[in-house]
């Protein structure tokens, strides 16, 4: 009896577990659906903070676009002395296409494109009196990355010439099939006028729909300043110009303004009233890999990869509160900018706005917004020095390049201005980085730039 | 061993069914080993009958037997005797069996004769692996089972081994084999090799399940092969007592040097004068120097600077405690400092006994064994019941316990700065400490000082593993029994990490005052375990050996995180502490397993086998397309001895050809959610976001392997010499790959299965007996594997995937062999101007690395391997000693670039740059000594992967020498006690290689991956141990 009792026992339970198929259909505690992710209004929004998260990688404006702008157009300003060899490629101009940084670059900026994409394509769920200030921040972050791409990766600067015929970066400007493996993304190259026509045609957009003011996230001013900056890189002084003016003027009618001190510009958690944009850093989420690089292990840092030279330092008059931010640590002088750990990384800061304004109206002999006398003496008198009566276009050029020295605009100053770096002429082919080797193998429709072999 | 027990008890009883119907004369007599042990359980038969009878706890038996019959002694582990009956009582002495082909074996669920096996399986007993001073089981058994490749990572402890059962299969899933213990398949811990989970003294033996028809039992997870791991059980008798003490030490295999002080300055001012020169005449001067002697003056100049802080002299240095290196006789010799003394002991004691009814096997031990390097560490204690009740006539119950805990002092990854071994790339004129005693770090030294983390820092993890098991076994029905079993594995594991405010770390803070992290993580499986068995021969002739039943497992993964920085005081080391709490994670995971399975065994008239197998495996990980794996396997054999016609062969013991041919899977490469595209959370700033997490795919799979197997078994000149040899072709086809694809579509990378691979290779077991007299025994056991394995295919369209690092060459080519190296082939230096020199595409040389061509230059998967062991007895002593080899294999030296780069930045360099070009018309592998100074030479160009930084790896190693002393029985009459052995035992004791590494037998950890192999960088040398120990029975 005991043993058909036992027997039945057995028998239940395997007949209980063979019941629970449901068991099978298990699903992430820690995700959504991909199906719903993008479902509702709420959810939307929070992809777009998620974008913001992507924008900040430390491959993009979480510092890496920064420095390796600022040491490509070293020209013995900076020096790398780290032991890793990808940054040590980037200022030797001798790059491999398999760099590290390099292509992390270019793969996190497509990143922040699909993020962008897939927002867009689901705007409609987001509810009317948010969707103009959802599209527009998600198209400017698309703009801001199209940019960086074509300045590091397109054939040629855009003021080269005949950009119809220089190569680019591939455009996709909307969500493509769900298979990353389909051929769709097989994607070729651009050209460099067609990027740039992209890149305007969304900051454009961007500047409409966005609010004045935002917390830390996108607004109008910065697409106004992005727009400068592409206009710049153009040669379009006029409309160069424009857009810094209405920067300045949609920032200062909504209390941003200079930081009375320079230094109280840097090194912060939060935004200053001079930060149209930065990337946000706190202790758990987010990356600045200047400081990583810029600063010294006594600040936290590594060892000090990047030295500042005597050539850069001896720029500054005695006096100058920028020069005195600087810091000798090392056996060499550091970029004080970059000094501390968990601080924001300025991606656009107003007084870019006026430098580029003086500079349109003083190519341009005109005095839009104001005199060039005047835009220049902003940032001039906050640093303790002499205004100047009757600036030439050198001068605000000089200004420019010690007000934002190393905060990422090095390389691309240095080809607009059609200088030469480190012996190597402003359109060298090896001022221009390499397409990435990992991408190259992936899709055969892409083309190398000139100058890399393989 | 509990089923053999079953299987045995289970035919005894069945056996005295047939007790009653014949009565004649009764015989009675005792069973004993050759040391005069009874042997309990073993069976007497009356030879041609079904009469038999099992020894009691005293060995002893009583049978009737009719007159002239044929008595048949079997036992477990012993050779079998047939003696005649012409007394009424006698006394048989078994011999035990070294590789008995009678010897009965662990099958996936349940137990099977050798003799009748047509799979491919090897036997370990645990006997053989005892007292071996390594951590884990793998590392034990290294060597001694043909086509199992082991291989231990690094010298760091208790850590990274890697297991392959007839090559590797698989690109993204894991490669390792299923390890089952006691029926529960072993469950793994997040940090640590679990297998270093087990105390293999408790072990009774390994059985290696290596073809389809051997493991398609275990359906989705079989394919790596499994390794069935049964522990000790009691036997009725008197209890016994065993103690075993050991103590020894560790040491690493080699060192193998850099440059001394002097040649390290003569060496950098020589690097620095060629890069000016080089600066100077070849690279346009853009500088403008007046001449070579100014720019040379300049770069010199920069460098005794340099030397000047390396040397803790210059104003950098308040502290004072540097020492000049102008003088030549400062030196410091940081390699050395790498290594710490380091100690092995072992404690254990176990008992075993019992009754007829209830037996018992208890164990207890510590285990600690140093690691080589500075503060690793590994330390293992455990218990272990395993407990048998015969219930009653037709039902055993049976309780299988045991808890280990594991502390591992933990060293970072070989690519940390924090690493001991990167301490060798400081500047041997660089002193340890400052005046102060404090120890020197940048920026007097060229990179962190690794020491700092042996006075400042922390990193332990404590491992909890709880294996429990309750079963029954219920005999329903003659020849019928139900096995139920119901298990439990957990493994709970706990990181705390503390690095005080001087590390790397603990610097890196808001305000570089330390930091600390604790980790948590559980894993812990439930799975019940159902099977009906059913054992019959029909007409004498047709033996029916049925298993059929389901199984259903539960695996949930608990995991926590914590970080804080900065602490008030360099004394407070814990989270409770900290200012700030900077990161903190928790997730849950959890997967379930619903399979079926079951097997068939059929042998006509002793001599002809036919095998089946089926599994039926539903997994919650699995793609919706495809919710049921579904496996098989079936084999045939032929005891081609048994037939007359070869009867006549005197020579020719034993002769069994065999084939299998099935399919098993890998599921091991598919996260429990990766089907799925999925968006997890995203932060940024203070606020939550949404991103993709996950870009799914619903066809995701189990990889499936399809193998077939052929062999032989054989026994020559009385069995004198036997073995084994196999053929086996095995096919890895829907294999999982992260298929890299443009970044346009918002990843790099996506997972399918989609590619194919291949392994074919042939197996040599040979055991002889060499001398065996009374004073005398010499055994040899030998085992060759060649394994051939090859990429078939990867999504369709691509037909590689090419390496894009800078350091490593590990490619995934079509037609070649998993991570095979693809590089440019260095030619040595340009004897002309000292360039590093490489052959382009077209067969030319250039001096340019990127107009270099690449070609296929290596593989990292060994051709060979093999191993032989001797055993010699004399009396009472033993000596065995075993080589272990490994061939055919090339391993890439992914910190060339740093340790043998031509003095191209400040990293001490091997001693073999010494032998840097300096004249024009040398001939050397090595390029002129040329410091990144004016940085215009084209960075890297030398330094970059080549085969510069590739070597052969071959290499043969004497793995274990052990000399045994028992002492005689005399003497252990006078002391009481029943057995009592000393031993000596040395491990890695030399190896014989071209590699010029450390050790050649490498995989550095922070890479190590399928297609990743081969590789060093900085990772420690093999551990070299010597023990002595006492084991004493009473």
């Amino acid at each position: 009896m005991k043993k058909i009792i036992n027997i039945n026992l057995f028998l239940s339970l395997v007949l209980l577990i063979s019941g629970c198929e449901k068991k099978l259909e298990l699903s992430n505690p820690q995700s959504i659906d991909a199906s719903t992710a993008l479902s509702t209004d709420d959810r939307v929004k929070k992809a777009l903070i998620g974008n913001y998260a992507a924008l900040g990688s430390s491959s993009l404006f979480g510092g890496d676009v920064l420095w390796m702008s600022e040491l490509l157009a070293s020209d013995n300003e900076l020096n790398w002395v780290g032991t890793f060899p990808d940054p040590r490629q980037i200022i030797g101009k001798a790059i491999f296409t398999n760099n590290s940084n390099v292509s992390s670059t270019w793969s996190a900026a497509y990143g922040v494109i699909f993020n962008s994409n897939n927002i867009l394509g689901a705007i409609d769920v987001v509810k009317a009196a948010d969707k103009n200030k959802v599209k527009g921040e998600a198209l400017l972050q698309r703009a801001l990355v199209y940019f960086e791409l074509v300045k590091f990766f397109g054939e040629k600067p855009y003021v080269a010439g005949s950009p119809d015929q220089l190569k680019g970066v591939p455009l996709i400007t909307a969500s493509g099939p769900a298979a990353p493996q389909d051929v769709f993304y097989q994607l070729s190259r651009a050209s460099v006028a067609a990027v740039y026509t992209q890149v305007l045609a969304d900051a454009v957009e961007a500047e409409s729909l966005l609010p004045n003011t935002n917390g830390v996230y996108l607004n109008k001013a910065a697409a106004s300043l992005l727009l400068a900056r592409v206009y710049l890189q153009q040669a379009n002084y006029t409309a160069a110009r424009d857009a810094a003016n209405r920067c300045i003027t949609t920032a200062t009618a909504n209390s941003f303004g200079l930081m009375t001190n320079y230094e109280d510009a840097f090194n912060q958690s939060a935004n200053t009233k001079e930060d149209l944009f930065a990337m946000q850093v706190t202790t758990q989420a987010g990356s600045n890999s200047c400081f990583i690089f810029f600063s010294t292990s006594t600040f936290g840092a590594r060892d000090g990869d990047i030295e500042v030279t005597d050539k850069h330092y001896d720029k500054y008059t005695s006096g100058d509160a920028r020069k005195d931010l600087f810091f000798y640590e090392a056996d060499a002088y550091r970029a004080g900018k970059w000094r501390d750990n968990y601080k924001n990384v300025k991606v656009m800061r107003l007084a870019e706005a006026y430098l580029t304004r003086a500079e349109c109206n003083a190519r341009l002999s005109t005095n839009v917004g104001a005199t060039v006398s005047s835009d220049l003496n902003q940032t001039r008198s906050r640093a303790g020095l002499s205004l100047l009566a009757a600036p030439t276009l050198q001068d605000v050029l000089d200004e420019r390049e010690l007000e934002l020295a190393f905060e990422g605009q090095g390389a691309w100053d240095a080809k607009r201005l059609k200088l030469s770096v480190d012996g190597k002429a402003y359109n060298d082919d090896k001022m221009t980085f390499p397409i990435p080797l990992r991408e190259m193998n992936v899709n055969k429709n892409l083309e190398q730039n000139p100058g890399y072999a393989n | 061993m509990m089923k053999k027990l079953f299987l045995l008890s289970f035919i005894a009883s069945f056996l005295m069914i047939g007790v009653a119907m014949a009565q004649n004369t009764t015989v009675t007599g005792k069973v004993t080993d050759e040391s005069g042990t009874p042997l309990v359980g073993a069976s007497v038969l009356v030879k041609g009958t079904k009469v038999g009878v099992t020894t009691d706890a005293q060995g002893s038996f009583s049978i009737s037997v009719k007159a002239n019959q044929t008595l048949e002694f079997i036992a477990v582990g012993y050779e079998s005797r047939q003696v005649s009956t012409n007394s009424k009582t006698f006394n048989i002495t078994l011999k035990a069996d070294i590789k008995s082909l009678s010897e009965v074996v662990v099958v996936g669920y349940g137990t099977s004769i050798k003799r009748e096996i047509t799979s491919s399986l090897v036997r370990i007993k645990g006997s053989e692996v005892q007292n071996t001073p390594v951590p884990s089981l793998d590392q034990a058994i290294q060597g001694k089972a043909a086509g199992v490749f082991v291989e231990s990572q690094s010298g760091k402890v208790g850590e990274g081994i890697k297991v392959r059962i007839r090559g590797s299969g698989s690109v993204n899933s894991s490669n390792q084999p299923l390890y089952v213990v006691d029926g529960i398949p072993l469950a793994s811990g997040a940090i640590g090799s679990s297998t270093a989970d087990i105390n293999f003294n408790d072990v009774e033996s390994f059985e290696i399940l290596k073809d389809a028809a051997a493991s398609a039992i275990y359906g989705s997870r079989g394919a790596n092969g499994v390794v069935l791991i049964t522990t000790k059980r009691g036997k009725a008798g008197k209890t016994k007592f065993n103690l075993n003490v050991q103590q020894g030490t560790n040491a690493p295999t080699r060192k193998r040097g850099f440059l001394n002080a002097k040649e390290y300055v003569d060496y950098f001012l020589m690097a620095a004068a060629n890069d000016a020169k080089y600066h100077y005449y070849r690279a346009d001067n853009y500088w403008g120097y007046n001449n070579v002697q100014e720019a040379v003056d300049e770069a010199q100049d920069w460098v005794k600077g340099r030397f000047n802080r390396y040397s803790g002299i210059s104003s950098a240095n308040t502290n004072g405690g540097g020492q000049d290196w102008k003088t030549g006789t400062f030196n410091n010799n940081w390699e050395d400092q790498a290594f710490q003394e380091a100690k092995v002991s072992q404690y254990e004691l176990s008992a075993q006994g019992g009754n007829d009814k209830t037996k018992f096997y208890v164990a207890g031990n510590m285990n600690r064994q140093d690691g080589i390097l500075v503060k690793n560490g590994f330390e293992r204690m455990g218990a272990r019941v395993n407990l048998d009740n015969q219930v009653n006539d037709w039902m055993k119950l049976g309780v299988n316990l045991s808890l280990t805990k594991i502390v591992r002092n933990n060293v970072p990854e070989d690519n940390a700065f924090e690493t001991p071994m990167q301490i060798t790339a400081l500047a041997p004129i660089t002193p340890i400490r400052d005046a102060n005693g404090k120890l020197f770090n940048t920026p007097v030294a060229t990179y962190y000082n690794p020491l700092i983390e042996t006075e400042e820092a922390s990193n332990k993890i404590t491992a909890f593993r709880n294996q429990g098991q309750i079963f029954a076994d219920m005999k329903l029905a003659k020849g019928l029994t139900a096995h139920a079993e119901l298990s439990l594995d957990m493994v709970t594991q706990n990181q705390e990490v503390w690095k005080g405010p001087r590390t790397l770390a603990g610097n890196g803070t808001a305000d570089q005052k330390g930091l600390a992290t604790s980790y948590w993580y559980r894993n812990a499986r439930w799975m019940t375990n159902n099977y009906l068995s059913y054992n019959k021969v029909f007409a004498d002739k047709h033996k029916i050996d049925v298993v059929a039943g389901m199984s259903y497992e539960n695996l949930e993964q608990n995991s926590a995180f914590v970080e804080g920085q900065d602490f008030p005081d360099v004394a407070l080391k814990t989270l409770a502490s900290v200012a700030t709490y900077t990161n903190g994670d928790g997730t849950f995971n959890e997967n379930n397993l619903i399979s079926y399975f079951g097997r068939a065994n059929y042998a006509y008239n002793g001599k002809y086998l036919v095998g089946l197998s089926a599994r039926r495996d539903a997994d919650s990980r699995f793609g919706t397309s495809f919710k049921n794996g579904n496996f098989g396997a079936v084999s045939l054999g032929w005891i081609a001895t048994e037939e007359k016609f070869l009867q006549n062969i005197s020579w020719l013991s034993f002769l069994k050809p065999k084939a299998s041919y099935g399919t098993s899977g890998n599921n091991s490469g598919l996260g429990f959610y990766d089907a799925r595209t999925q968006y997890g959370s995203a932060t940024y700033g203070t606020s939550g976001g949404l991103a993709i997490s996950n870009f799914g795919n619903d066809d995701l799979r189990w990889e499936k392997v399809t193998m077939l197997n052929i062999g032989v078994d054989f026994g020559l000149f009385n069995n004198r010499i036997t073995g084994e040899f196999e053929w086996y072709d095995k096919v890895t086809s829907d294999m999982l790959l992260n298929v890299p694809v443009p970044s346009m579509s918002g990843t790099t990378s996506v997972y399918g299965n989609v590619g194919e691979m291949s392994n074919k290779g042939i197996e040599l077991t040979l055991n002889t007996i060499n001398i065996s007299n009374k004073d005398w025994r010499w055994t040899t056991s030998f085992n060759a594997a060649k394994n051939k394995n090859k990429l078939l295919k990867l999504d369709g369209e691509q037909k590689e995937v090419l390496p894009s690092s800078a350091r490593y060459a590990n490619a995934l080519i079509v037609g070649q062999p998993i991570g095979v190296f693809y590089a440019p082939i260095f030619l040595g230096a340009d004897p002309a101007n000292g360039d590093p020199l490489y052959r382009k595409a077209d067969g030319g040389t250039t001096n340019t690395y990127s107009e270099a061509g690449k070609f296929i230059v290596g593989n990292p998967n060994p051709e060979w391997i093999g191993g032989i062991t001797n055993n010699v007895s004399y009396k009472g002593v033993e000596l065995s000693f075993m080589f272990q080899g490994v061939f055919g294999n090339k391993v890439q030296n992914g910190a060339g670039g740093f340790m043998s780069a031509s003095g191209e930045w400040f990293d001490n360099q091997t001693r073999d740059q010494l032998n840097s070009w300096k004249n024009p018309g040398d001939v050397t592998m090595v390029p002129e000594a040329r410091l990144a100074y004016n940085g215009d030479w084209g960075f890297m160009g030398g330094t970059n992967i080549s085969t510069r930084y590739m070597e052969d790896a071959s290499y043969v190693r004497l793995k274990n020498v052990s000399l045994r002393y028992s002492v005689p029985q005399k003497v252990l009459t006078n002391l009481k006690i029943s057995s009592a052995q000393i031993y000596l035992t040395g491990v890695n004791l030399a190896t014989f290689t071209k590699y010029t590494g450390w050790d050649p037998e490498v995989n550095t950890d922070y890479r190590a991956g399928n297609v990743n192999q081969g590789s060093d960088f900085y990772a420690a040398p093999q551990i070299k141990s010597w023990v002595f120990g006492i084991t004493i029975g009473f």
